[in-house]
Formats: structure tokens, sequence, C-alpha cells
């Protein structure tokens, strides 16, 4: 019995998700170089507002569930953001002009500015990522690793069936807790709950390797890895719409870089 | 792209050697020693089976069973490291002189648990994945693939999430994985296992137009021996050493083989029954300590007993559940009182999990309310019954209690005692020792027939063995309501027996007990049955009224499975009234 349902993302086709996973990978590591090799807000900003708006033309993906998925996410962006402008060093400059106070805290323009560039650019990866892997199922991007990139078989299609058992994984972690909260188990201390985190993740640990072992045997009555040169049902060629999508990825990344500020 | 068909075909001529039809099996002196393990698991096999047969393979657990399973498919000894012994044909090929990958063009092998034997996100790529391994040009492939879904009745699933099918259509998605590769031998290790009754109905039907084709050699591991018996033309009897019994005709099995198999703790069919002289009570190590003068047999369930469980309309919605299904509970009510044991039935996503998981306060409910009392001695007063959600963790250990279906996700221990003495330590630090009797997790390990194990890490014992730890973990502090997800899942009948005469014992405290389950052979020793569909109980009454008339569609796979030769000790309705 499965105790929890496992929600997927339903997507309709899409210009992106019609495109070779490799090329999405492609063009969203260029975003991810160009939101990273600068220190001021306004390449985030720019790769932000590119990403919504391929999010919400091309993508394919269900809208109103996006919120949802990233606000994990969320939080770390606001506690990022809040504590790289309150620690920033130039608030202690007295030669720069505060743009607030309160009492004994002072946050300098500068201060503001690196705080939020760092928040941002956690938006542009969380945003990009969603690009590149939302808009096609995980075996998609197997494929074209492995057919397009020359992936070993093992690792893409053992990280596969990884994936597809992921959230079996979630199941037991609840399972687990739940088993020991009903034997009146309570970890009250500090040092009580680390250790009792510790023996929950060695439990789910011998569960997962279990399911692995399972998993393993069941691909290897299938042939898997048995020396036979692997074929492949689906075919992944690079069509017009792959070159558009990294010419046009990489043109927004360069943009984002060089137009004025 | 040219080189893979060029690849395809060259592999698709190989596989050509098929067209001679299904092989015949034959076993001279077989035998498999897991590296690491010092007794064998299989010993001595020697039969053979013509080609286009169907051969049932019947033991009891631990009696290497899947082990001749895995040994057919190459696995052993290609892929699992050991000492092999004798001889294993499958039509030309000696399977240890020959190499896995051509083994694999012959054989399929359809495991138990469906979510550990599918690889892919996507039912289409799932059952190209074993043609993908073996070479399969594209054209074939997409040929193969829908005519594989065709034979299994899974038209039209081909771009389905395979997380998202049903537990009957993963099993049926396994076997088309197996079929597209055009195996000539199947090999079925419990298939239906894992599978709730309208899954494990699927499935038999599956295998049943599989047999009347005549066109594989089939081998079938199978519990539920009422539906595999009917299809079998020959049966292969092993015992608890991994021993060959008998092969014979599945008509004309001797006596003497049926009484040994009934003898080695293993679920025999009701139509050999009457050929053993011993039936029933015969030797079942378990079940004979029940018999008549067991604990319980003086036990009348009756409807008169304090209440110690209430649940009022009980309606609950999955708040990540987009899909806009119905509410996982919609509007449930059950009571529950002192010493009465409730099966709870229904197909996978009736509610049943969420029931379990609402009634112990692991989740509240949207509406309705729960109530749970602890036990009372006799001339104490009955205690208010009590919302879980308010109780701390210890008031919650006294009233009510979870044993998984999977019985690991439960260990706390190190060792076996620990296992046994952890409740109980954790009711002591918290003060609500009532009676100062001092634990003995050792004497407890023996009543369990553990008694060996008590040093022993709970995740190297067997599946019976963890079982019946999971229980013993309770006895020092057993709670007022013991509620199970598949007790039995996956015993033989003297690891069944052996978990109903426990729970037997249990009730004698006044515990009420809860099983959610699948195996109808469960409800003659049930006092009630509640059956759940869609988020409702659409029965409430006797297990008898039940069977006579499942509340299902089709109803027949729990009107004919609740035949068994479990001992005819263990409190059941029938001996009862």
């Amino acid at each position: 019995m499965s105790l929890l349902p496992a929600p997927i993302a339903a997507v309709r086709p899409d210009f992106l998700t019609r495109v070779t996973p490799v090329a999405r990978l492609v063009a969203g590591i260029a975003w991810l170089v160009a939101a990273i090799a600068t220190l001021d807000p306004i390449v985030p900003i720019r790769l932000t507002i590119a990403a919504i708006v391929a999010l919400v033309l091309w993508s394919g993906l269900p809208l109103r569930r996006i919120p949802r998925r990233l606000a994990p996410l969320g939080f770390a962006i606001l506690s990022l953001t809040a504590f790289s402008i309150l620690l920033s060093g130039t608030n202690a400059d007295r030669s720069l002009i505060a743009i607030a106070e309160f009492g004994p805290i002072r946050l300098t323009a500068p201060a503001v500015s690196a705080g939020l560039a760092v928040g941002l650019r956690v938006v542009v990866i969380g945003l990009t990522t969603l690009l590149v892997f939302g808009p096609s199922d995980p075996t998609r991007m197997a494929d074209s690793l492995v057919q397009q990139w020359r992936l070993p078989d093992r690792f893409a299609y053992g990280t596969l069936a990884a994936l597809r058992v992921a959230p079996f994984m979630a199941d037991d972690w609840i399972a687990i807790a739940a088993a020991r909260r009903l034997r009146g188990l309570q970890a009250k201390s500090p040092a009580a709950r680390i250790r009792d985190t510790r023996d929950r993740l060695l439990v789910m640990l011998v569960a997962s390797i279990r399911r692995a072992e399972r998993l393993a045997l069941a691909m290897d009555a299938r042939g898997f890895d048995s020396g036979i040169r692997r074929t492949h049902f689906r075919a992944l060629r690079m069509t017009w719409r792959d070159w558009l999508t990294i010419a046009v990825g990489l043109a927004v990344a360069v943009a984002s870089l060089v137009l004025p500020h | 792209m040219s080189t893979d068909d060029l690849n395809g075909s060259a592999d698709r001529a190989v596989g050509g050697a098929k067209a001679s039809g299904p092989p015949s099996i034959e076993a001279i002196g077989l035998g498999w020693t897991y590296a690491g393990r010092s007794r064998p698991a299989l010993r001595d096999l020697t039969f053979r089976l013509e080609p286009g047969r169907v051969l049932l393979v019947l033991g009891p657990s631990g009696s290497g069973k899947s082990t001749l399973a895995r040994a057919l498919a190459g696995l052993v000894p290609h892929v699992l490291a050991g000492d092999w012994q004798g001889s294993l044909r499958v039509g030309e090929m000696k399977v240890a002189q020959t190499p896995a990958r051509l083994l694999g063009e012959r054989v399929g092998l359809v495991f138990q648990d469906p979510d550990s034997q599918l690889v892919m996100a996507r039912v289409d790529d799932e059952v190209a994945f074993g043609l993908e391994n073996r070479g399969w040009s594209r054209p074939s492939m997409q040929a193969q693939v829908p005519e594989a879904l065709r034979q299994v009745g899974l038209s039209g699933f081909e771009l389905r999430v395979t997380n998202t099918l049903s537990g009957g259509e993963k099993q049926r998605l396994a076997i088309a994985d197996v079929l597209a590769a055009q195996p000539s031998l199947l090999v079925f290790d419990e298939p239906t296992a894992n599978l709730d009754p309208p899954g494990m109905y699927a499935t038999m039907e599956q295998l049943a137009g599989l047999a009347r084709q005549r066109k594989h050699t089939i081998v079938l591991i199978e519990h539920r021996l009422e539906a595999a018996l009917p299809l079998a033309d020959d049966v292969l009897l092993i015992n608890e050493e991994g021993r060959q019994l008998a092969f014979a005709p599945a008509g004309s099995v001797g006596r003497e083989a049926v009484a040994m198999l009934e003898r080695s703790g293993a679920w025999v069919p009701r139509a050999w029954n009457g050929a053993s002289p011993t039936s029933a009570g015969a030797g079942a190590g378990a079940g004979a300590g029940a018999g008549k003068t067991g604990p319980d047999s003086g036990h009348r369930p009756s409807a008169t007993g304090a209440p110690l469980l209430s649940a009022e309309d009980l309606y609950f919605h999955y708040p990540t559940d987009e899909s806009g299904a119905h509410a996982a509970l919609d509007g449930v009510s059950l009571q529950a009182r002192a010493g009465e044991r409730i099966a709870l039935v229904g197909p996978n996503g009736a509610g049943k999990s969420t029931l379990l998981f609402i009634l112990c306060g692991l989740r509240r409910p949207d509406r309705g309310s729960v109530g749970l009392a602890a036990l009372t001695r006799e001339e104490e007063p009955a205690e208010a019954l009590r919302d879980p959600s308010q109780l701390k963790a210890r008031e919650i250990a006294s009233r009510i209690g979870l044993v998984f279906q999977d019985p690991e996700l439960g260990f706390v221990g190190r060792t076996a005692r620990d296992e046994v003495a952890a409740t109980d330590l954790a009711a002591r630090e918290s003060g609500s020792g009532r009676e100062s009797r001092p634990p003995d997790p050792d004497g407890v390990l023996a009543r369990f027939g553990l008694g060996h194990l008590t040093d022993q890490d709970p995740f190297r014992l067997s599946q019976g063995e963890q079982r019946r730890l999971s229980l013993a973990a309770l006895v020092l502090r057993p709670p007022a309501v013991l509620l199970l997800d598949e007790p039995t899942f996956g015993l033989d009948r003297r690891g069944t027996e052996a978990v109903m005469k426990l729970l037997d014992e249990f009730r004698t405290t006044g515990q009420a007990q809860l099983l959610a389950t699948h195996d109808p052979r469960l409800l003659p020793h049930c006092d009630r049955v509640v059956a759940m569909d869609r988020g409702r109980v659409v029965f409430d009454g006797r297990p008898a009224e039940f069977l006579a008339n499942p509340p299902y569609s089709p109803g027949g796979p729990w009107r004919d499975g609740v035949a068994s030769n479990l001992a005819s000790g263990l409190a059941s309705t029938e001996a009862v009234r």
C-alpha cells in the first residue's frame, strides 16, 4: 500500500517539450553561468524575466503548480537574501549613505544590491532547472544524454530507475517516523533527536538497498548490460527547434551580461 | 541509426531459434548454495518437464522456489554468486554453460513485487526496455511494444506513467515486458502476492490465457493455490530444506508427498486436503500448540466488550492529490470493542491505509472524530474515548499500535532483545509503567519461537521471523487496539498460523484487532468484516455474510480464496459459533 499519492507534473505539448533535453540543458547551463558570473542584481533580474516568459509561453508546464514546486526554494531565497544584506561588510562603512536604519542596524545600498543579487541568483537557478527538466519526462533526458552525449547506459538508466522508486522512499520515511511515534519513542533532547534521525536514516537506507537489489536483479533478468549494444526505442535527432533553443538561450545569456545596465 | 538496425536484425536472427517452440526443462541433481551461506538453497532436484506444459512449484518459505526461478533465467549462476551442483537444461541450453544473454532470449521472468521490477517512467518505454537491452531495431520495437500491451489488455496505456497504474495493471505490464521479447519459457515467481483481489484476479486470468495458448513452457510459483492449481499440468513439491518431495502430474500426487508438504509448513491446495490423512492440525509446529486447549478456545468475541475505538464520519482528502478523484475517506464510521477482531478489506486505493493512519492519530481527518480508550482491569470502569491527536506519545502507545506490512520499517533495536525491550523502556522513561513487573525480553522471544535469535540483528531475520518479532515487540506493553497492515503478507501456512496464534494470545488481554488484508483465508478467523471501496464502508458484518455475497465485482477471488489448510485450532468463527 502506498501511503502517499505521487503527484507528477502533467505537461501539455508545447515548444520546449518538443525540444531535445540536451538542447535545453546547453541553454540552461549558459544561463546559470551568466547568473553566477556577476555580482550585481541586474543580470539575474533579466534572466528571471526571461525564464518567466519562457515558462509561461513555451514550457507546457501547468503554471498554477509552479509556485508550490518552488516553495521550499522560496524559503532559501528569502533567508539567503536577508542574511546577505544584514551581514554585508559595507553596512559598517560610514562613508556610504544608509538607505535604511533600524536602531543599530544600518543598511547601505551596496549591501542591499549584493543581497538581492545573491537571492535572485537562486531564483534563476530554480526557474532554469524547471525549464531544463520540467518539460519532458526523465526518460527522455536519459535517452538524450546517452544518445547525444554518449553517457554510459548503466549510469543513465540506473539513475532513471532510482528516480522511479524515489517516491517509495518518501513513503518509507513517513512510515518509519510513524512506527517510532506509535511505540511511544519520543526524542526530547537535541542529542536524542540527532540519534533518532540517524537511526531512521539507517532503516531507510536498508530498505532502499533491498529495493535496489531487487530492481537490479529485475533489470539483469531483462538483459540489461549483458554485452549487447543497446538500441533505443525513442528516436532523438537535433531539429531546427533544438538549434533555435540553443541559439536563443545563448543569446539571452550573453545579452543579459553585455546590455548596458 | 543504421548500425542500430544492423545490430537489431542480427540479434533477432539469433532469437530465430525460438521458432523451435517451447523448450523442455531437465534438472539432474540440481543444487545451489548462495555465496556466504552454509545451507544450500536447493538440493538435488531431478525432474523433466515436457515442452509446453505448466509446472506449479509448491513449498514453504525458504524452500528455494525463487532460486529455481532464478536458475531457469540464468541469474543463478551468472549474476548471483554461489556454488552450483548438478545440471539444468532449458531446451538444448545447459544453464551453467550458456551465457545469460542467450538464456535471456528464451526465458522471461516475472517477479513478485511490481514496484521493484518496473524500470521506466512511461509504459511504452517500460515494455521497450528489455528489447533495447537485447538490441532490437527501432521498427521492430515499434511494432512489438503495442502488440505486447495488447496481449495483456493494456492497449492504449502507452503514454501512462507507470507509477500511476494499479497493482494489477503494473503486474500485467511486467508480464507484457517479458512477453515482448518473445520468450518460449515463462517463469512467474509469486506474481500475485503483492496484489489486491481485483489485481490478483486479472493477473491469474492473464496466466490462464497464456497457459491455454500452449505456446510457452510455464513455471509458476504461487501461493494462491485455488486459482493456480487448475492451470497446472505438473507439480513440483519442495520441502523447507530445498529438497524435492515429489514431481508428478497435478492430478496424481501421492498421499505421502502431500503429507510431507503439509508438514513442511507450506500452503496445500484444498483439493488435496482429503488425500492427506493428517490434514489440518498435522504437525503444524505453530498451529499445533493452539489445539483445543489453546488460550483462545473459550473466547467468545462479544459485541458487549468495552468500546476501545470509535471513529465517526471520517472525511479525508489528500491535499496533494490534484487529480480531482474521490476523497480518500468519505464518511467512514467504525467501532471496535474489547476482544473483537475485525478484517478491513477492499481493493488498493479504497482508503484502508488512510483510515489506519487517521485512527492512530498520524493524520487528522478533515472532518469527523476518532476516540481511543486504554484497556482497564475488569473492576475498573471503562475509560472515556479520547482524541489521539490530543494524546502524548506514551498515551497513544498504550491505546493503539500499528504493525506495518514491511516490519523492517518499524524496527528500532540493534538486536532482537533490544527490539522487545524498547517499547517497555519508552514507557518506563516516561513514567507510565503501572505495574513494575521486571521485563523479560528473552522470555518473550522464546515464547515467540525466537529464543535462539536474541542477539541477532532484526534486519537479518527471515520474513516470518521479522513478522513475529514485530509482534513480540508489543508484548511488554500490548496496546488496547492493534492495527495490522497485511499481517500475513508473504508468509507460508506455518508463518501465517504462527502470526494468527500470537494474535489469539494478544486477544485474551481484551485487545481489539483491526487487520487490513487481501487474504480471504484470514476472514473466517475474524469476528467482523469491514469492507471499503472508494473511501466508503460498503459492508460491515459477519465474515460468513461477506463471503456469501462479497460487495465487489468480481467477488470470486474472495469467495474462492478462503479454502486453506490453516490449523483448525485457531480461533475462528466457525469454531466459536
